[in-house]
């Protein structure tokens, strides 16, 4: 660790945490310095969440000590660490729902004139620190009504809104487009000239490299390195936290031959008010990638092509129409969508593994009335020995598992009836390197085996480096199919963002 | 992200289910009162009489709990229990003209009566999933409904089962099989059967899915509909076959038979550790939850501890201690 | 001026002027407040009060007879409110719920220049009513009492199934008491059976299971009695005790007139009270004097002897 000079605003000393009898941090020490940006990188269940928690006032540390100011303290929750000018913006929204911006934003701290609100106040404040962010959201709109990005951008203005010194961020950018993750680093360097310490996490280490001054990197709960960011490369970052080589993040690709069989067709697909006119093929071993914005309709294409909205237009399969009315019937044509809803729609969070690895394909492990404990525990079995799925033990609740375990789960899941098209929705999202890294080689094997598979992803490295063609949409419509050497990052936000179209006519 | 695996005590070679365990310590305590209020509350007598008397609720509340199990509710069983037991016994009236006071009419009626709890359960749950309205409105709806008929079809007073065929009937609630009461046996058997459903089925392991997350269950091909009307027909069923009981024991039904009944059903099942917003269901919960109601009623007949005027917030509060017990020791897993 | 008639008396008197009236068709509408079914007793009270409106709308062709059964108290309000601001009555013939909480409802009736009959329970202000048809709660249970305490001799062990928790119930049992009280007749123990069948043959079955020596039920109603009887044949104790009902149920009284050892005898409340409350009402527009007054119906009791005058086999209850 390099000397430092000054005292840095809040620091950890020696910080270790267990649940129960599990240590999840070791020996951590951190300094956040003012005007300064650290980030905390690993790998998921690397500690970072603790660490922030502790940080913020969340968890108490079970030794070492957090240090304000070179004072030790000891914070008694997250609102005394907020009154302290320590502000962590969470993963999971804070916002009251049916409140309006402004609310939310002085929300148990309401200006008051006399007796009364002082709304014309409140509503000009929090026009001002909107507007700082770049957020064209009105301080009077109802924040269930806004987007995922537009709420995470109120919970910043309303951090932003107190006297803040520490501002931890956890993954801010994971749900917020290009533009809006611009905004963001601008106000982040606004507020590194008002001398605010800010912690970032994320796992975008292209962000980390734009907008860190300094990196540490956890790995299994342990302190591996914190260094200037200026010293690391992103390779160097993506070693640190895996503790090998990610020589072959993506595998060799192998598009199929043009010969190959079309698997799918789809002719002017919609879902109304959502999707118009959108036309493709696929082909056995393909993989076809989807780019696009945030909200340029992608899962609401997909999720009308197996059935889960009511869609229009034609859908053949193998040179047959199929009418695909709902996910019984993708089912038995063998097609099969893992949705980018993990917690919401993928997986019964309650229940222990085995029940979610075989609810798909329960008709076929268990053919007659009864269940067959014998066929879920094989199942269970090849879901462990596939895809790598790591759980200290199989009676766990899924809700336990990390986020990687959890898509690999998925994965098995739909793996069960042996589908021939299989339908990625993020399949990456908020998982660490290492298990993106066997992801990608999952869906590549699918496609070595003659599957064929959708991928829709907003990371365009991924898209990029995974996909053989990649299919472009904007605001419901396809604005181009991309294949060979046009399957680059220019091209693909020149097509995302409406400055390039082509006329797509039929598949292409 | 870093979801931290939570610290887990370490396992024994057989460990107890303390959610079923929790409902089961709970009625024991009871038993434990009851013993202390009265000498006479562990006599044989007594004691039959009460776990027979829990049966038309036990057995309604096997249905319930596939119903609450995935997701749904039915304030209906009780106006429904009314409804059954009221055509079953016009039924049977009307029957014994054709085949006299015998075994062949009363076997009919019975029949009667099952389809007639099917249809009711069947509409319900029609209602329910195809026009896609809360179940709790649903079978607000249809408890007024099925209440009614019954007034309407008794005329406001009260239907009579013909007292020949009572006398046939009669033995169904009365007398048993090696000193155990008819309605234990079909208690029984209803409670078997409902656990093998439950549990081994998998139609019960959808029941779970849907209560547990309605979407997953529909991104997982699972046919919804179909699934939670089903629960709302085994419901009706159990209704009915509870009226198969209920009937011989007083041979009458009127506007006040079932009062409350769906309460008491959804009572039984939460003391029984089924979650109420659905995803997790316990049928040998559900009847020892019954049967927990039937003993504070009893136990509340033969104590003179507090003035009659006090006995429903007794009541209250020894189900509301019950279902706390229950569960400070279900969180301690 | 205070008049006390017999039930049956009341309604040949009623039928007598109503069809020398009847070529007069005056236009008059008449609501029919009650409770609804809830009960066997209450089922009985709505059946006579439906088959009095056809009755009587057929005989005054001006007539128009509105019945609304209520399932409780604040419902019952909401109706009144309704019949007088929708139906526009003329006449409101009312069995309250409670006294208390209906009494300021039915003065609202009143203001609007309504005739006003309470029927059963009084109000708290008598001013308001034009005619009373009375039941008498207290004399049920006082004749019950003293029919006890002379067949026991004033000596032995009582239980007592009381109805719902209500005025009437309330009243039924404080006579009951006043008039076993000074005896050496001991009341083992008092639960609610809420007038219901299912409830009298628990409440039953665990006095049984509790106390081995039982001499008289007091049942208060016939609805409960029915519970009653079917635990004591499961116990097989018929022989050690009697039963008390109430009501006037057609099958209690049948048993009575057959001697029934158990069901020596029974007290008459009789629904069919509304009848004659209606009877009346409609009497004051169509006989041309007008009708005030009160009118008590009296909670007599039925024996062996008696019991063939109290007998309807066609009624429902």
């Amino acid at each position: 660790m390099d000397p430092q000079a000054e005292t840095p605003v809040l620091a950890v000393v020696g910080v270790a945490k267990s649940f129960g009898p599990v240590q999840v941090l070791h020996q951590i020490g951190l300094r956040l310095e003012a005007g300064q940006v650290h980030a905390i990188i690993g790998e998921n269940g690397a500690g970072k969440s603790t660490l922030m928690k502790i940080l913020s006032g969340y968890h108490h540390p079970t030794e070492g000590q957090v240090v304000l100011d070179g004072q030790p303290i000891t914070l008694s929750g997250g609102p005394d660490g907020e009154a302290r000018g320590i502000v962590l913006i969470h993963q999971e929204f804070n916002l009251a729902e049916h409140l309006t911006v402004e609310e939310n934003i002085f929300l148990g701290r309401e200006l008051t004139r006399g007796p009364f609100l002082d709304k014309a106040r409140m509503r000009r404040m929090t026009r001002e620190w909107l507007d700082a962010l770049e957020c064209r959201v009105p301080a009077t709109a109802r924040v269930a009504d806004l987007s995922v990005s537009d709420k995470q951008m109120v919970e910043i203005a309303k951090a932003t809104s107190r006297r803040l010194r520490v501002l931890i961020m956890d993954e801010p950018t994971a749900v917020l487009t290009p533009t809006e993750a611009a905004a963001l680093f601008r106000l982040i360097d606004r507020l590194k000239a008002q001398g605010v310490a800010i912690a970032y996490i994320s796992h975008k280490l292209d962000e980390v490299k734009a907008v860190a001054d300094r990196v540490t990197v956890l790995r299994d709960g342990r302190l591996v390195a914190s260094r200037a960011a200026a010293e690391l490369s992103q390779d160097d970052m993506a070693h640190l936290m895996v503790g090998r080589e990610l020589a072959d993040l993506y595998p060799a690709k192998a598009p199929p031959s043009a010969e190959a069989e079309v698997v799918l067709e789809v002719a002017g697909l919609g879902v109304p008010g959502l999707v118009e006119g959108v036309s493709f093929a696929l082909r056995r071993g393909e993989i076809l990638g989807f780019a696009g914005l945030i909200g340029a309709g992608r899962t609401e294409l997909v999720e009308g092509l197996v059935g889960l909205r009511p869609k229009t237009g034609r859908v053949r399969r193998r040179g047959r129409e199929v009418a695909l009315r709902d996910a019984r019937d993708a089912v038995a044509e063998r097609i099969v969508y893992l949705t980018e809803d993990r917690k919401g729609k993928g997986l019964l969070l309650d229940m222990q593994m085995a029940p979610n690895v075989t609810l798909l394909a329960l008709d076929r492990l268990c053919p007659g009335p009864f269940l067959d404990a014998r066929a879920e525990t094989k199942a269970l079995d090849r879901a462990v020995a596939t895809f790598d799925v790591r759980a200290g033990r199989r009676d766990l609740a899924v809700r336990a598992l990390s986020g990687g375990n959890q898509q690999k789960l998925m994965l098995a899941k739909v793996m069960e009836i042996d589908p021939e098209i299989v339908i990625f929705d993020e399949p990456t999202r908020g998982i660490d390197i290492g298990t993106k890294q066997q992801i990608y080689h999952f869906i590549a094997e699918a496609a070595a085996q003659g599957r064929a598979c959708i991928v829709i992803s907003s990371e365009l490295p991924e898209v990029i480096g995974l996909c053989h063609r990649v299919a472009v949409m904007r605001a419901g419509r396809l604005a181009g199919i991309l294949e060979g050497g046009d399957v680059n990052e220019g091209e693909i936000v020149r097509y995302a963002t409406g400055l390039k179209t082509s006329e797509m006519k039929g598949a292409a | 992200m870093t979801a931290v695996p939570q610290p887990k005590p370490a396992r024994l070679p057989f460990r107890l289910d303390l959610r079923l365990a929790a409902p089961l310590i709970a009625l024991v305590a009871l038993f434990i009162l009851g013993a202390l209020v009265n000498s006479a509350f562990l006599s044989t007598g007594n004691l039959t009489n009460v776990l027979t008397r829990s049966a038309f609720i036990a057995i309604i509340a096997v249905g319930a709990t596939f119903v609450i199990t995935a997701g749904g509710l039915d304030l209906s069983v009780g106006a429904m229990a009314a409804f059954v037991s009221g055509v079953m016994i016009i039924a049977m009236n009307w029957l014994m003209r054709e085949f006299g006071a015998g075994w062949g009419t009363v076997v009919l009626g019975m029949l009667v009566g099952i389809v007639v709890g099917a249809a009711a359960g069947l509409v319900n749950g029609l209602v329910i999933t195809r026009g896609r309205i809360e179940a709790f409105i649903v079978t607000l709806g249809t408890m007024g409904i099925y209440r009614s008929l019954v007034t309407y079809l008794a005329d406001g007073g009260t239907l009579s089962l013909n007292t020949q065929l009572r006398a046939v009937y009669r033995p169904v609630y009365y007398e048993g099989m090696l000193g155990i009461p008819w309605p234990l046996w079909v208690l029984a058997v209803v409670g078997a059967v409902g656990a093998m459903l439950l549990y081994f089925t998998r139609f019960g392991r959808y029941c779970f899915a849907i209560g547990s997350n309605e979407d997953v269950a529909r991104y997982s091909a699972i046919n919804i509909d179909r699934i939670k009307t089903l629960t709302y027909v085994l419901q009706g069923v159990c209704v009915a076959i509870a009226c198969l009981i209920y009937v011989p024991r007083l041979g009458s039904a009127s506007a006040t038979t079932g009062l409350l009944w769906e309460l008491e059903a959804i009572t039984a099942v939460i003391i029984g550790g089924t979650a109420l917003k659905g995803g997790y269901g316990r049928i040998g919960g559900s009847i020892i939850g019954a049967v927990t109601l039937a003993l504070i009623g009893n136990i509340m007949n033969l104590s003179n501890m507090v003035s009659e005027y006090l006995n429903g917030a007794v009541q209250g509060l020894i189900i509301v201690a019950a279902v706390l017990l229950q569960r400070s020791i279900a969180a301690r897993k | 001026m205070l008049r006390k008639i017999g039930l049956t008396a009341a309604l040949a008197t009623a039928l007598m002027i109503g069809q020398a009236a009847a070529q007069e068709a005056k236009n008059v509408v008449m609501g029919v407040s009650i409770p609804a079914a809830t009960h066997g007793w209450a089922g009985g009270l709505n059946f006579h009060a439906k088959r009095t409106a056809e009755l009587l709308q057929k005989r005054y062709p001006g007539l128009k007879v509105i019945v609304k059964p209520a399932a409780s108290a604040t419902v019952q309000a909401n109706d009144l409110e309704d019949l007088v601001t929708v139906q526009k009555i003329n006449a409101l013939v009312v069995l309250p719920f409670e006294s208390d909480p209906l009494t300021a409802p039915v003065q609202q009736v009143k203001k609007s220049g309504a005739f006003i009959t309470v029927v059963d329970r009084g109000l708290k202000d008598p001013t308001i009513q034009d005619v009373y048809v009375a039941g008498n709660n207290p004399e049920l249970g006082r004749v019950s009492g003293e029919y006890i305490k002379g067949r026991l001799n004033g000596k032995g062990n009582i239980v007592v199934l009381r109805g719902i928790p209500t005025v009437i119930d309330d009243e039924r049992v404080k006579a009951f008491e006043e008039a076993i009280k000074g005896t050496e007749i001991k009341v083992l123990d008092k639960q609610y059976a809420n007038w219901n069948r299912d409830d009298g043959f628990k409440v039953m079955q665990d006095y049984l299971a509790r106390f081995p020596k039982i001499d008289a039920v007091w049942a208060q109603d016939d609805d409960i009695a029915v519970g009653v009887l079917e635990a004591l044949k499961q116990a097989k104790r018929e022989g050690e005790m009697f039963v008390v009902g109430g009501a006037g149920m057609k099958e209690m009284i049948k048993r009575v007139m057959d001697g029934d050892k158990l069901i020596p005898v029974d007290v008459l409340y009789p629904p069919a009270m509304i009848s004659t409350a209606m009877e009346v009402t409609a009497l004051n527009f169509y006989a041309g004097a007008p009708v005030r007054g009160t009118y008590v119906i009296g909670a007599p009791l039925i024996t062996k002897e008696n019991a063939k005058e109290y007998y309807f086999p066609d009624s429902p209850f």
